[in-house]
């Protein structure tokens, strides 16, 4: 465990992304909790025919889809919850860009446990006698289809399942509230699917808020759901999920959330937006970038309390600027 | 004393939670509809979002999301989705909840994918085509769909909304009516009612086609009829559903403080 795996967003992209790659993000909640700062970085690279697993579209898979990066995408949920449609991702599918393959919340982290068992699929009755099962965007002609969700017989009882495939990206990012520089972690707010996601991928890439000692990961291992055997790098992304919201530390930027998603309605207006919040160098630069004055609103957050019991292993920006120069 | 259609839905969906049922809210309206119950008159109601966070209660207004700082300000418990949606919702446990549609039909499956030009839809055509209109997809709701012992339908009653055989069924009502569920795996027992901004809906107990039970003062049955793309028959003892009283007003305005359900 004595090897630092802490790397920066710019070199994380470069190392572990590619083109045309089968990828995962996590929490993939369209609120809150998901790595949204990674996606900024991959659209800066200019990464493109990208196939998702998303529990959840986000303002991550938003941005992807309205410049046209995303080729495929299986989720659960395609929209910003009260924040509403997602513009970007809409106006891709719409247009044929980007094929969306339906399933739901909870069988996309069930296939990823499959993913993370190395099962050869998985029996379930969601997704079943419905049009997730009837309809597939892969394969159109075929309806009601019998290749997406296969019907099988559950041998003890006789009832009809469905058969579902495993999920096993090349790579995933996976925000967390906090890790260490070898790739231990807390989260805080709901896990959603990301512990699954944790185990099921080839590369796992953490994009943390705090970096930590640690000091605290031995103070509270019952809370640490990722543990470093499963990570292959750890980014320090401080603000990563805005304008989304991560537990303990802000909450969602409403006027962000709501602008971000309008401009990226059209692809002049995603240009527009691309010019104003992608044009960053490197993390400090992109804290800048969001500003003091929408730092301090989206900050004043009710859920700081569940900060308190770890402040004292988080790692100033200085420390963190060490630690990246001493590899 | 004043209210909107919003509301009285709302507090019509709340008044079918009782004390002590272990329910899930989805997101928007309905949650709070589910918070006005707990406050209202079923404060044992066990609540919890599909990301497993427990024993909450929004702040600050209207959550945004399931996962919204707004509901994990006062929670129990965090956990994930496969032990909300799977070991709670999908598995059969869960006693009731609330699903928003964009899109009914007359045996309460769900609609929440994608609207269809007319004489498109994949189950007419006989191949998925793109939809004119991209929808959210089914999130939570096929879970509760599958799972949920019994779950009410929250929706605005308009015609495009109430068809007669939905375009894409995201979520499985009674599917073509009658013991159709049957043929598949499901632990739960399908949707309870429809609760509109007109009136009520049930099932009925044999063919599972939703018939209409009760009107708000406001509206009337004609005005429902007119308001439902399927031929929509009527309970013979139909009955006029009370209107808010002011303590039921004041504890969902409580709930709703940014006053999302007071918009006309």
């Amino acid at each position: 465990m004595n090897k630092s795996k802490l790397i920066t967003m710019k070199e994380a992209v470069d190392k572990y992304t590619y083109d045309g790659m089968y990828f995962a993000h996590g929490g993939a909640l369209p609120v809150g909790s998901d790595c949204i700062s990674f996606f900024r970085e991959m659209v800066k690279a200019g990464r493109k025919d990208i196939d998702i697993a998303s529990n959840c579209n986000t303002q991550g898979t938003n941005l992807l889809a309205a410049v046209g990066g995303l080729k495929r995408m299986e989720v659960g949920f395609s929209g910003l919850e009260v924040y509403g449609f997602a513009n970007g991702l809409k106006r891709a599918v719409e247009s044929g860009q980007t094929i969306l393959e339906d399933y739901s919340n909870g069988s996309m982290p069930i296939r990823m446990m499959a993913g993370a068992l190395n099962w050869p699929f998985v029996p379930m009755f969601m997704n079943t006698g419905c049009d997730q099962q009837w309809a597939s965007a892969d394969d159109p002609e075929n309806y009601p289809n019998t290749k997406k969700i296969p019907e099988i017989t559950d041998p003890f009882t006789g009832k009809v399942c469905g058969a579902f495939t495993p999920i096993k990206p090349d790579v995933a990012a996976i925000h967390v509230t906090m890790a260490d520089i070898y790739g231990n972690a807390i989260m805080l707010g709901t896990e959603w699917c990301r512990y699954e996601l944790s185990r099921c991928s080839k590369k796992v890439i953490l994009c943390a808020d705090k970096i930590v000692d640690t000091g605290v990961m031995k103070q509270f291992p019952n809370l640490v759901r990722i543990p470093y055997v499963v990570v292959d790098a750890v980014v320090y992304a401080p603000y990563g999920v805005w304008p989304a919201c991560s537990t303990g530390l802000y909450d969602s930027d409403e006027e962000h959330m709501f602008y971000m998603n309008k401009m990226l309605k059209t692809e002049e207006g995603t240009q527009e937006y691309l010019q104003a919040f992608g044009q960053y160098d490197d993390v400090w630069d992109y804290v800048d970038m969001i500003g003091k004055e929408r730092i301090d609103k989206i900050s004043a957050t009710e859920t700081a309390f569940l900060m308190d019991p770890y402040r004292q292993w988080i790692k100033t920006d200085a420390e963190i600027k060490e630690l990246l120069e001493r590899r | 004393m004043e209210y909107t259609r919003q509301e009285m839905m709302a507090i019509a969906t709340g008044r079918e939670f009782k004390d002590g049922e272990l329910a899930i809210f989805g997101v928007g309206l309905s949650m709070l509809a589910g918070f006005f119950a707990q406050r209202n008159h079923a404060p044992n109601l066990m609540a919890f979002t599909e990301g497993g966070v427990y024993g909450s209660t929004p702040i600050g207004g209207l959550p945004w999301g399931i996962e919204d700082n707004r509901i994990s300000a006062n929670a129990v418990s965090f956990t994930g989705a496969i032990d909300a949606l799977g070991f709670l919702v999908a598995s059969g446990r869960v006693d009731n909840a609330v699903i928003g549609a964009a899109e009914v039909d007359k045996f309460g499956n769900v609609n929440t994918t994608g609207i269809w030009a007319p004489g498109t839809e994949p189950w007419r055509v006989g191949k998925y085509t793109l939809p004119r209109v991209r929808l959210n997809g089914s999130g939570g709701a096929n879970e509760i769909a599958v799972g949920a012992k019994k779950y009410l339908l929250m929706v605005t009653h308009e015609k495009k909304r109430f068809s007669e055989k939905v375009a894409y069924i995201s979520s499985p009502g009674y599917l073509d009516g009658g013991n159709a569920r049957e043929k598949y795996g499901f632990p739960g027992g399908g949707p309870s009612a429809m609760i509109t901004t007109l009136g009520i809906l049930r099932p009925d107990p044999v063919t599972k086609e939703f018939i209409l039970t009760g009107y708000y003062p406001f509206a009337s049955i004609e005005e429902i009829k007119e308001n439902t793309g399927w031929d929509l028959k009527v309970a013979p003892d139909v009955q006029v559903i009370p209107e808010p009283t002011a303590q039921e007003l004041e504890n969902l305005r409580a709930v709703d403080v940014t006053g999302s359900l007071r918009k006309k």
